[in-house]
């Protein structure tokens, strides 16, 4: 029989801070994007409502599977990625709200969960039995195994600060004590490092060769349609709320007052300006701008979080 | 009297020069001498072919190579003429690639036939919705009525 | 069609650009019409890479003997339901290549096609107005 305890995980999977709530923000933090994208190209822009009619027009459209994709794998691809982000919201939520609750090592899990969607458009766009999703699977295999390193290294950061520790509970707490540890050279560094990632990770120009509209014609996308691309979709739109959200958490002293409310909003901006003002890059560019650039920029800042600056 | 004008006369008597303007000769030669003609202006001379033209006039099939001088702008247009019960005219192909393409579009849609070129297939029109051989741009092609009504 | 998906698809008409033997005045305009501009996000228009995520194919140019198969293709490939919007004369009526050897069209002998935009080429105020009537017509 389901529990007390049972009933409990489900609302949180479910509803709060679980997939309802999280892809309710999510939808609009998606509206913020376009917005903001409008108003830096002085146009006005799509109404409030915008997501949610793109979510319910995709969920009316006929689902087509190629002619030999494989069946299971790519319909199955999109929820991958949903349900990684569902559990991530509960994990990073409660770190902040509850954070005794933390276990050790949650941190780890958070890096393996963000791991997950850019591995469900992987998977998806393999099984789509198309040459240009193959080509855009190619390229996101390749911007991941770009940006983990630098992401990495940048975790390093408040771990050090914090002692050593590998529990969120116990970032989110030494930074309500000792402040946050964006307020030092390495935790700027190790800001911006991630800010960056999460731009890649989002699929963000100038990060969005996967899913190059022009080129490849929606490369990883290319033969979805309907109810698996508002799953895609989704997805995204939570990655939205949950990646700026890991940042403050880790970095900017998590959810402790409403500050963080604008804390978090600016990140939003910043990635969408970001977005705005670059164009698209090729794949290798991309793979040594975040090794080599990011990635030196990343011991950089390991050396001094040791050094305590 | 230009260079090019006066060795091409010195050797092809029988070409006639019509002058449009200072900037565009119109050289009618016969059409066995098309390779001469053609290899002295591109070889000797340098110009470069812009592009050639096919009509289909009283007297036969003309098909005219323009030539452009691009050192003094002037343009040498080589006018063969192919008689309708004959159209064929040698081909440049087979030293002057980018003639290729451009005779396979004649003999497709206007019928001169070009031997000697080593790829004759038809491009231009559909592959699947059209019967070879039909010559749409010639004056007497029925454009209209059953045979033709899709 | 649920009530909701209707609105939805009203709400969020995502185009995909089928140029099919045109003499590209068209596509010239669309690509204006998508330009900041005209903002034509504000009625949810976005333009899509693959056909599978349209709702709207705005087809231009006179379809030819080679391309009708092809423009057919990428009709079946749209995920449906989705409007076919024909850009520009050459769609209504063949225009200037009435008499053409090779010219197939009007578009609607071999697709259904939601509303017709005349022009040579139409200015994209005209475009977005036609969009919008095909829209109110669903």
């Amino acid at each position: 029989m389901i529990g007390w305890t049972g009933w409990r995980l489900a609302f949180s999977f479910l509803v709060f801070p679980g997939f309802l709530f999280s892809a309710a923000i999510g939808l609009v933090l998606t509206w913020v994007d376009r917005f903001v994208s409008a108003r830096v190209q002085y146009r006005k822009g799509p109404p409030l409502f915008q997501p949610l009619a793109d979510l319910f027009k995709l969920l009316l459209k006929q689902t087509a599977v190629p002619r030999g994709a494989s069946r299971t794998l790519f319909m199955l691809a999109p929820m991958l990625g949903l349900v990684a982000m569902c559990l991530t919201s509960v994990i990073l939520f409660f770190a902040n709200i509850y954070p005794e609750g933390s276990f050790v090592g949650d941190l780890i899990v958070l890096v393996y969960l963000f791991a997950l969607p850019p591995l469900a458009i992987i998977l998806g766009a393999s099984a789509s039995r198309n040459p240009l999703s193959a080509v855009g699977a190619s390229r996101e295999m390749t911007l991941y195994i770009g940006y983990e390193l630098p992401f990495l290294l940048a975790l390093l950061v408040p771990i050090i600060r914090s002692g050593g520790s590998i529990r969120l509970g116990e970032l989110v707490a030494a930074q309500q004590a000792g402040g946050p540890f964006l307020y030092s050279f390495s935790g700027v560094i190790a800001a911006v490092i991630i800010l960056l990632t999460i731009q890649a990770k989002l699929g963000y120009v100038p990060f969005d060769m996967a899913e190059a509209e022009q080129e490849i014609m929606s490369g990883v996308f290319i033969e979805y349609s309907g109810a698996m691309l508002a799953v895609y979709r989704l997805t995204r739109a939570m990655m939205m709320l949950l990646l700026p959200l890991f940042l403050i958490t880790v970095l900017w002293g998590g959810f402790a007052d409403w500050w963080a409310v604008l804390k978090f909003l600016l990140i939003v901006v910043l990635v969408v300006l970001i977005k705005n003002t670059n164009p698209r890059c090729r794949i290798d560019h991309a793979l040594r701008f975040f090794w080599f650039g990011l990635g030196a920029l990343g011991i950089v800042a390991v050396a001094l979080a040791f050094v305590k600056l | 009297m230009r260079q090019s004008e006066e060795k091409l006369k010195a050797l092809i008597p029988e070409a006639e020069v019509y002058e449009h303007n200072p900037r565009r000769l119109y050289i009618r030669i016969p059409r066995e001498k098309l390779t001469q003609a053609a290899k002295f202006l591109h070889r000797e001379r340098g110009m470069r072919l812009s592009i050639c033209t096919g009509l289909d006039t009283r007297e036969g099939y003309e098909v005219l190579y323009h030539f452009s001088e691009d050192a003094t702008g002037t343009m040498y247009t080589l006018k063969v003429l192919a008689p309708k019960d004959d159209p064929r005219i040698d081909s440049l192909a087979g030293w002057f690639p980018a003639t290729g393409w451009i005779e396979r579009e004649l003999t497709e849609l206007l019928g001169v036939e070009f031997p000697g070129n080593p790829d004759m297939r038809p491009f231009l029109t559909s592959d699947t919705d059209w019967e070879a051989d039909r010559r749409p741009l010639r004056r007497d092609y029925e454009r209209r009525g059953e045979k033709h009504e899709r | 069609m649920s009530k909701l998906g209707l609105w939805g698809l009203k709400k969020s008409p995502w185009v995909y650009h089928v140029a099919a033997a045109s003499c590209n005045n068209c596509d010239i305009e669309i690509l204006e019409l998508l330009t900041p501009r005209y903002d034509v996000e504000r009625f949810g228009v976005v333009l899509v890479g693959s056909p599978r995520h349209a709702d709207a194919l705005l087809v231009t140019g006179v379809i030819n003997r080679k391309s009708l198969p092809r423009v057919l293709e990428v009709y079946e490939q749209t995920a449906k339901p989705c409007l076919v919007i024909g850009i520009g004369t050459c769609t209504c009526n063949k225009h200037i290549f009435r008499n053409s050897y090779n010219a197939v069209g009007p578009y609607d002998k071999h697709l259904p096609v939601h509303a017709y935009i005349p022009g040579c080429p139409p200015k994209p105020e005209a475009m977005i107005l036609g969009v919008v009537k095909a829209l109110a017509k669903l």
